[in-house]
């Protein structure tokens, strides 16, 4: 019987084939490099046979004076992101989901899921232009209501703040087509029973809808999680400025001016490990709570 | 059973890839030896084939700065596309005049082995160099330079060099001061040909719309104090005429010190000569020599507060764009051609870029080029970083003729600098100029050709005798001749090469030694390249908030402490040890 069920099962575990080996060559492969976070490495010379200098880079990111508040920044802004990430779809959903129009509904959706697939480098350059105190549209309306013009991007009490913000509304769209996914996945006999027994639109929502995407909730907030060292690259780097540093210097920035552009390799290799080794942390502490609290399994 | 059957499953799978990852990883090893063995045994039977074969006919080897292979040799090299400058029809970056100039003269065919944009010529030659492939020559910078001769990859070349370079090839490493020689010799040995410095082609000027001065009926600026005031005129007193205050003073962007609207000449004013791009490597510094005779870092001196303190008030009074700090080089280019800001420092190269097609474009815009000046009677010195190279032509110590490079540089130069030959410098095809020089697989130059040309070109317009005038110099001759005769499209042309224009000043500095170089003309110093990079983090970030108030003036030295405690005073001691202090 064993034998049969292989025979059958042949197929799919060739195709599985080509997968595993991109896997093993870009992510497996490359570990291998780890090795540059704990040695002087000199491209020349190979990771082989560059000098070994043990936790010398680690000691060094430790004692300087900046690291500490590049690791505060990091955490704040993608436990922001995390948070307005979480809700904003899921509200978003819930309230699509109401939605009795079928053409309005499909537009909005369309509409909010666009800024997702635009890069940073053009989110950026419009959002320059929008937060601009001197012509910026945003400052023009906080000055017919009588506010201060606020310098968003130049101002580092604001910049954080900007980047959540910003952050949530290019991708809130996408969290939303996920979770309404979910929703529509509700088993609709549920909804006729909670009918019959008197349940209004709210009702129906709080009993029937909610706790049906509970476990996509909790998946998707775990995996956010594992992120909570990834405050976002791209936005950041096309966003800040030497006066934002102090509040929106994130690692991954940090680590690409000091470390790749300045071909310090071996520093930036040693941020890169310490930030894997944190987030697998992260991600193994969210995996059990998951599966303590919601009974959420991935195996 | 369902379970058991998945965890199976599960077990199958890792084991499966852990075999999978163990094969991949002794495959990668193996490619690794397999690497080293087939280069060394590569090289040589590709080279024993050219030389072994037509052993027959007329063998020919040059012994000297000319002559001919006979049969021709390849050598091979890597190239970073220009990907603005447009080709002439049928010329690639492969075949062009120069490479068949080199097969049919020199018997030399080189082959570009691979070709990036200029965005990625960097990363790519970072893998090359990591690869250990290395073509027989290739364009690094000076860090990469630094990295080689550490590795011991690339060849002395003290020998060819005197055996192979040309007298003229010879006064591009040797002139002014033997600046390019002194920083391409380590240890007493050649290890490098530098493609630029040498010469102060990144001083700066003091660029002024010329049209708005006279609107309000000002005078270009004689001293910092006129400077200051021309920015606040401009600010303030509508210098556009258009009855809205809608106008800067001065023109200043995130990249503090940059050749277009950088700092550096406004600090030079005050005798203060910091240097340290936002987007730089942290590691070209400026070193200026203390009472004591060590070298001490320009950036924290108080004339650099000085200065500062100026910027600030500057920018409390409006003269400077609110968001500087936010927009790049592109958008403040792109305040001052739409005619909101007035002045600018910046470096020759500004008529060509950005402010080129204004005079023709906005009716009434001209501006003038006007030399720095200083905040008291000592004159001001333009600083330079130009005396060290930034770039380096290194040949493999795998290569079989390390002579090659200089012979194609001899015939480089020659073409350019010798017996100027404008096809090799640019060709027109339907009215349309196209460059060539680009083209050459090696560069190099004379310090202070332009300025040199720029003399010439005016001598001539003087006396109205052109005969004394090289094809490269007839042709900016042509250029200022078109503008004079109306031609609006030739206006950059004349600021390069007319009288008052960019190089006259730039020779001006020369000969007036009004050039400001570092003391320090050794390559960077390990603590520079390890710590230079936070370090000038650090100073940006001072600066910015300085300039915009956020920080009060005296944060200054409470940084210049903090540059010495944390790395500093190690890049002191190694500069003032290295023995390249002048």
């Amino acid at each position: 019987m064993s034998r049969r069920n292989w025979r059958l099962e042949l197929p799919l575990h060739l195709m599985l084939v080509p997968g595993i080996i991109v896997v093993l060559l870009f992510s497996y492969g490359p570990m291998v490099g780890i090795v540059i976070a704990f040695e002087n490495f000199i491209p020349v010379k190979g990771i082989f046979r560059s000098e070994w200098v043990g936790l010398d880079h680690f000691r060094y990111i430790y004692n300087l004076s900046e690291t500490r508040g590049v690791l505060r920044n990091t955490v704040f802004i993608a436990f922001m992101k995390i948070i307005g990430g979480l809700f904003a779809p899921l509200v978003t959903a819930l309230l699509l989901n109401e939605i009795r129009k079928k053409f309005y509904k499909r537009s909005v959706q369309t509409i909010i899921y666009m800024p997702h697939f635009m890069s940073w480098v053009i989110m950026a350059g419009i959002l320059i232009d929008v937060l601009s105190p001197t012509s910026g549209i945003v400052n023009q309306v906080l000055g017919w209501l009588g506010f201060d013009k606020v310098f968003f991007l130049g101002n580092d009490k604001w910049f954080p703040y900007v980047l959540a913000i910003t952050d949530v509304l290019k991708e809130f769209g996408f969290g939303t087509v996920v979770y309404l996914a979910a929703i529509t996945a509700v088993n609709p006999s549920l909804y006729e029973a909670a009918v019959l027994d008197g349940a209004n639109r709210w009702k129906q929502t709080l009993h029937v809808t909610i706790p049906a995407i509970i476990p996509i909730t909790i998946l998707l907030t775990t995996l956010a999680l594992g992120n909570v060292l990834n405050a976002g690259f791209d936005q950041v780097f096309n966003l800040y400025n030497p006066s934002v540093y102090s509040t929106g210097d994130i690692l991954d920035t940090y680590v690409y001016r000091i470390g790749l552009a300045s071909a310090q390799y071996g520093v930036a290799t040693a941020v890169g490990l310490f930030k894997s080794v944190i987030s697998l942390v992260l991600i193994s502490l969210s995996y059990f709570l998951a599966y303590r609290f919601a009974n959420y399994r991935i195996f | 059973m369902e379970l058991k059957k998945a965890k199976a499953k599960v077990k199958g799978s890792a084991m499966l890839s852990l075999l999978l990852l163990m094969t991949t990883v002794t495959a990668c090893t193996n490619s690794d030896n397999g690497n080293a063995s087939t280069n060394a045994s590569n090289s040589p039977s590709a080279t024993t084939s050219t030389e072994g074969s037509p052993a027959a006919s007329t063998n020919s080897v040059p012994n000297g700065p000319e002559g001919k292979y006979d049969p021709p040799i390849e050598v091979t090299t890597v190239r970073s596309l220009n990907q603005a400058a447009e080709l002439a029809p049928g010329d690639t970056y492969d075949e062009n005049i120069w490479t068949k100039t080199f097969e049919s003269d020199l018997g030399i065919k080189v082959k570009n082995t691979w070709k990036v944009n200029a965005e990625q010529y960097q990363n790519k030659i970072a893998v090359t160099m990591a690869s250990g492939d290395m073509p027989d020559f290739m364009n690094v910078d000076a860090q990469q330079f630094q990295i080689l001769v550490q590795a011991g990859t690339i060849a002395d070349l003290t020998d060819v060099y005197a055996k192979y370079a040309s007298d003229l090839t010879k006064s591009s490493f040797e002139g002014s001061n033997s600046l390019r020689l002194k920083a391409a010799t380590i240890d007493g040995k050649i290890m490098g040909i530098p493609a630029d410095g040498g010469e102060a082609a990144d001083t700066q000027l003091i660029y002024i719309r010329k049209d708005w001065l006279n609107n309000l009926g000002l005078q270009p600026p004689k001293t910092m104090d006129d400077v200051i005031n021309i920015a606040m005129a401009f600010t303030k007193n509508d210098p556009d005429k258009n009855g809205k205050n809608d106008t800067y003073g001065l023109s200043l962007d995130n990249n503090l010190f940059n050749g277009w609207s950088g700092l550096d000449g406004f600090f030079n004013g005050y005798h203060a000569y910091p240097f340290n791009p936002t987007k730089g490597t942290g590691t070209s510094l400026n070193f200026i020599k203390g009472a004591d005779g060590k070298a001490q870092w320009a950036d924290v001196q108080p004339e650099v507060k000085t200065a500062l303190g100026k910027l600030a008030d500057l920018f409390k009074q409006g003269a400077i764009y609110p968001e500087f700090s936010v927009i790049d080089g592109n958008k403040s280019a792109e305040l001052v051609t739409s005619g909101k800001v007035g002045m600018t420092f910046g470096a020759f190269w500004v008529p060509t870029w950005p402010i080129n097609n204004m005079y023709k474009d906005v009716p009434g815009a001209d501006w003038g080029i006007y030399p720095l000046v200083s905040s008291d009677d000592q004159p001001a010195l333009s600083q330079s970083m130009g005396g060290l190279p930034s770039h380096y032509f290194v040949v493999s110590k795998k290569s079989k003729h390390p002579e090659a490079p200089f012979l194609l540089l001899n015939t480089y130069i020659e073409k350019i600098y010798g017996h100027f030959d404008k096809n090799y410098h640019t060709v027109t095809v339907d009215g349309k100029d196209y460059g060539e020089f680009g083209l050459a697989p090696i560069n190099g130059g004379l310090p202070g050709n332009n300025p040199r040309a720029a003399a010439a070109v005016q001598a001539a317009k003087k006396s109205g005798d052109t005969s004394a005038l090289n094809d490269e110099q007839k042709n900016y001759y042509d250029q200022v001749a078109k503008f004079e005769a109306g031609d609006a499209t030739m206006w950059a042309a004349n600021k390069l090469w007319a009288e008052g224009g960019v190089f006259s000043l730039l020779g001006q500095y020369v000969d007036n030694k009004q050039v400001f170089t570092s003391t320090y003309v050794g390559n960077p110093t390990p603590t520079m390249i390890a710590k230079g990079p936070s370090l000038r983090d650090e100073e940006v970030k001072m600066m910015t908030s300085i300039i915009m108030g956020s920080k009060p003036l005296d944060y200054f030295d409470e940084w210049a402490a903090n540059w010495l405690a944390s790395g500093g005073q190690s890049i002191l001691d190694e500069v003032n040890a290295s023995g390249m202090v002048q």
